[in-house]
């Protein structure tokens, strides 16, 4: 079993790209969806930017079902509360079975919902088409610590392994007669034999890996390699360039125009 | 085999002498040096390591034995730096590898020059890579090494440990033997001048462990140093060129391993001698080995000095049964057949039981099996074979998909596992998933407890199981302030201490020294004498010839071959020696028939 959080494996478009640069996409994605001042920016940056890199990265389907999954509940109590309460002059109602809702209401929903679902989705859609590894080691060679980097990854793998080494102690416990069946009192009453061998053993584990580390020489000094390389061509990083500058023409234009006002 | 270059000390390549260390005169002549070096860790008040002088060659292979607690681990340790410089004490006496001072060099200078595997692979995996082949190149990077040269020593690595076909898998998703043989190539593709391996067998299966050791004679062909500490002294007679016994911290014995493997102080001081030797201290009182001749060490020794039968063939009979039941325990000799009827009270009955993982892994296929008091049975196959699968079938941990399991005269789907846990008890292989109290004491009285017996039950069951895991001194301790050899005795006592009809033991000898072994031999007979049953999973065929009667090897989700070791006919010989080898007793037999061919047929059908 890979575990490499979101990632999934496919050779479409957005794979192919150094990580910097999806990075810096989904940067004036967000910055876009905030500054651009007009109603439906969020659904046409969803409908004309996001869901096309979804399609052209061939993770489509799994980028809406996580997305919707996630932001489904806020939608929909966004919906209700600003559809229901909006405050608002316009007299114009939606009904809705027995519910009447407010069209001024309903379409402030729609544009917060929209640019809710880009500013989720871009980074979404950065970590379903980057691996986790490839995304550290192009941090870290910008910069990032090392020792960032590490506890990164280690965190996602190693989240997984304790639930795994949760369900053998458990299984090591019934072995010896622990009722984990019973009623709360019983449950309450194995919690020790449970969690006790889970924090010794990570407290070990976590001294043999600081070991294990030294030993393969994480802290040896001198230049570091890498045994997988990231292409970074001269294109891309012209894109980056001309996006954080679109970026930074945004703001200075939304400043501009908020302080012209 | 693959040949490797670029080891060996690292002499000329040495950097000008910082103020403080050795000086010309006391330059170190051997790659590894140790004078007169004793340690204590912070806070113990015995050393771990007393007046220890040591000095190893280029290319030599060299064995560190001794009993649990010994100080391996420690010399191990000391070898690679992290003795004083991760596990904190007083160290006194000159220690260098490689020319460096390890007193004065940090560990990251130190790694360049020597590496070091412990002996629990799954804490040594860095969490940092995703896939094998990004984990053997971990060090590497780490190193600086160029890519090109990377990518070649990451394929070297990767079919030397035989794990070339797992490059693409995660790490955490490989068997404990797999994980061992990864962070070994991990450190091997790092080509240290020096490597230190401690139980770097304590997961491998046979087959693997031949590996290791053809892999490990070639790098040191190549000018590598290998510092192994190992209890399994029949591996380390196939593979060291020099052997030293510790015993509490000094040195007791060192030489060449023919010399040091059958001293007899081994045995006074419990650290014992390898298998081969044994068979043939036994042989000779038998009259099959030759009063004047040495006594081997290995397997191709004992079996080449074997007396070939004289010239009757009742006498070659009589030689043969004699030979085969020389590495038995005798009770398994005498009444092993009687102790069990088939008329004898089931304790579980599996019947024709699949299971399926939710992944859609069919485990089990069809498996029947019924395990009666009495029965000391050998559970064996390869990674994979189902046998994990069917042992959580035995108390109800897992429940048939189809067929069902009965435990106790109770189907698994009826019942829970605290109720199974009456009729069997499991002590699983990693020890940490089950140790958790504050003293050895609570810790096995924990199980008897929750079976719900009388206080004044509960403690005789845990007195006795404290004696007959030889316990008693360390019984106010806390279980992981014991070596790794203790505390698995801990877990098993633990479960002994529950009375059960059945104690299931996965993997129990692994990092386990010899005299231990023999206390878990004598364990079992005693069980099985209470009419109480005994079922082993286990790589090492030795102890399951040499502590059990029946085995069932599994193949496939399938149960291939159920017999008693003394009933095994060629064919059955032949498909466990394919999937799991045979035990030296067994290999014995092979050999000596062969050897004896010109006295035709052989009558030979006990054990």
């Amino acid at each position: 079993m890979q575990r490499t959080g979101l990632f999934i494996e496919r050779a479409g478009f957005l794979q192919r790209l150094n990580p910097l640069t999806k990075i810096t996409g989904a940067l004036l994605l967000i910055g876009a969806t905030f500054l651009l001042p007009a109603p439906l920016t969020g659904a046409a940056l969803l409908g004309g930017v996001l869901l096309p890199l979804a399609l052209a990265s061939l993770v489509v389907r799994r980028f809406l079902d996580t997305l919707l999954k996630t932001l489904l509940p806020v939608l929909i109590s966004l919906a209700l509360v600003q559809g229901l309460f909006f405050p608002t002059a316009d007299p114009a109602t939606v009904a809705v079975g027995p519910l009447l809702f407010r069209r001024a209401g309903i379409q402030f929903a729609l544009d917060i919902g929209s640019r809710l679902l880009v500013v989720a989705g871009a980074p979404l859609l950065v970590f379903q088409t980057t691996h986790p590894g490839t995304l550290v080691q192009a941090l870290i060679q910008r910069g990032m610590p090392r020792s960032v980097g590490y506890m990164l990854l280690t965190a996602l793998q190693l989240i997984p392994a304790v639930t795994e080494r949760a369900a053998r102690v458990a299984e090591a416990q019934r072995a010896r007669g622990l009722e984990t069946e019973g009623n709360i009192l019983q449950r309450i009453r194995g919690l020790l034999p449970l969690i006790s061998p889970l924090i010794v053993g990570a407290l070990i584990e976590a001294e043999e890996r600081a070991m294990a580390l030294e030993a393969r020489a994480f802290n040896a000094p001198g230049p570091k390699t890498w045994v997988r390389d990231i292409p970074d061509p001269p294109a891309e990083r012209m894109a980056r360039i001309v996006m954080l500058t679109a970026l930074g023409a945004l703001i200075v234009w939304r400043v501009a125009t908020l302080a012209l006002g | 085999m693959y040949a490797v270059s670029g080891f060996g000390p690292s002499h000329g390549n040495m950097r000008p002498l910082r103020d403080g260390e050795m000086d010309r005169a006391s330059q170190p002549h051997h790659p590894v040096t140790l004078r007169h070096v004793t340690f204590t860790y912070a806070g113990a008040t015995e050393p771990a390591l007393r007046d220890v002088t040591l000095a190893i060659p280029a290319g030599q292979i060299c064995a560190v034995i001794g009993r649990a607690g010994a100080g391996k681990s420690t010399l191990c340790a000391l070898c690679a730096g992290f003795v004083p410089h991760f596990f904190r004490g007083r160290l006194d006496g000159d220690a260098f590898v490689d020319g460096l001072s390890i007193a004065t060099h940090p560990i990251a200078e130190l790694v360049r020059h020597v590496a070091l595997v412990g002996s629990d692979a799954f804490s040594q995996i860095s969490g940092a890579r995703f896939t094998v082949y990004d984990e053997v190149a971990f060090g590497l990077e780490n190193l600086g090494v160029p890519r090109a040269e990377m990518i070649e020593r990451i394929e070297w690595a990767l079919k030397a440990l035989g794990i070339d076909h797992l490059r693409d898998r995660s790490p955490y998703a490989l068997s404990g033997g797999q994980q061992q043989r990864l962070v070994i190539a991990a450190v091997l593709a790092m080509r240290p001048p020096i490597l230190a391996l401690d139980e770097p067998t304590m997961q491998l299966d046979p087959p693997a462990m031949a590996e290791l050791a053809d892999v490990l004679r070639s790098l040191s062909r190549q000018g590598m140093i290998i510092l192994v500490a190992e209890h399994r002294l029949d591996w380390v007679a196939e593979v060291a060129e020099r052997v030293v016994a510790l015993d509490r911290g000094a040195i007791l014995a060192d030489g060449a391993p023919a010399e040091v493997l059958t001293d007899p102080r081994l045995c006074a001081y419990g650290i014992g001698w390898p298998r081969p030797t044994r068979i043939a201290v036994q042989a000779r009182a038998e009259g099959c080995w030759a009063p004047d001749h040495p006594l081997p060490i290995t397997i191709t020794d004992l079996a080449a000095g074997l007396r070939p039968a004289t010239a009757d063939q009742g006498a070659a009979n009589e030689q043969l049964r004699a030979l085969r039941s020389l590495a038995t325990q005798p009770e398994s000799d005498t009444d092993g057949s009687q102790r069990t009827t088939p008329a004898a009270e089931p304790i579980v009955t599996l019947d024709a039981v699949h299971f399926t993982y939710p992944t859609g892994v069919e485990a089990l296929r069809g498996v029947s099996l019924t395990v009666r008091r009495g029965e000391r049975i050998a559970l064996v196959g390869r990674n994979g074979a189902g046998k994990s699968t069917l042992v959580r079938h035995l108390n109800g941990l897992l429940r048939p998909s189809r067929g069902r399991a009965l435990v106790g005269g109770v189907d698994t789907r009826m019942t829970t596992v605290a109720r199974c846990a009456r009729h069997v008890g499991i002590v699983f292989q990693d020890v940490r998933n089950q140790l958790f109290a504050r003293t050895v004491r609570d810790e096995i009285r924990f199980g008897p407890r929750n079976l719900g017996f009388s206080p004044e039950k509960v403690n005789a069951l845990t007195e006795a199981a404290i004696d007959a895991l030889d316990l008693r001194d360390v019984v106010n301790e806390h279980p992981y302030d014991l070596p790794l050899a203790r505390r698995r005795l801990v877990a098993i006592a633990a479960v002994v201490a529950m009375d059960t009809a059945l104690l299931v033991l996965d993997e129990p000898t692994a990092g386990l020294d010899n005299a231990s072994i023999g206390l878990l031999v004598q364990l079992i007979n005693n069980l099985a004498a209470q009419q109480r049953s005994v079922l082993v999973v286990s790589h090492d065929l030795d102890f399951c010839y040499e502590a059990l009667d029946r085995v069932v090897l599994m193949r496939d989700g399938q149960i291939a071959l159920d017999s008693r070791f003394a009933e095994l006919d060629d064919a059955q010989m032949d498909m466990l020696d394919h999937d799991v080898g045979l035990p030296i007793a067994l290999r014995l037999r092979y050999i000596w028939v062969s050897k004896n061919r010109h006295l035709g047929g052989f009558t030979d059908s006990t054990k």
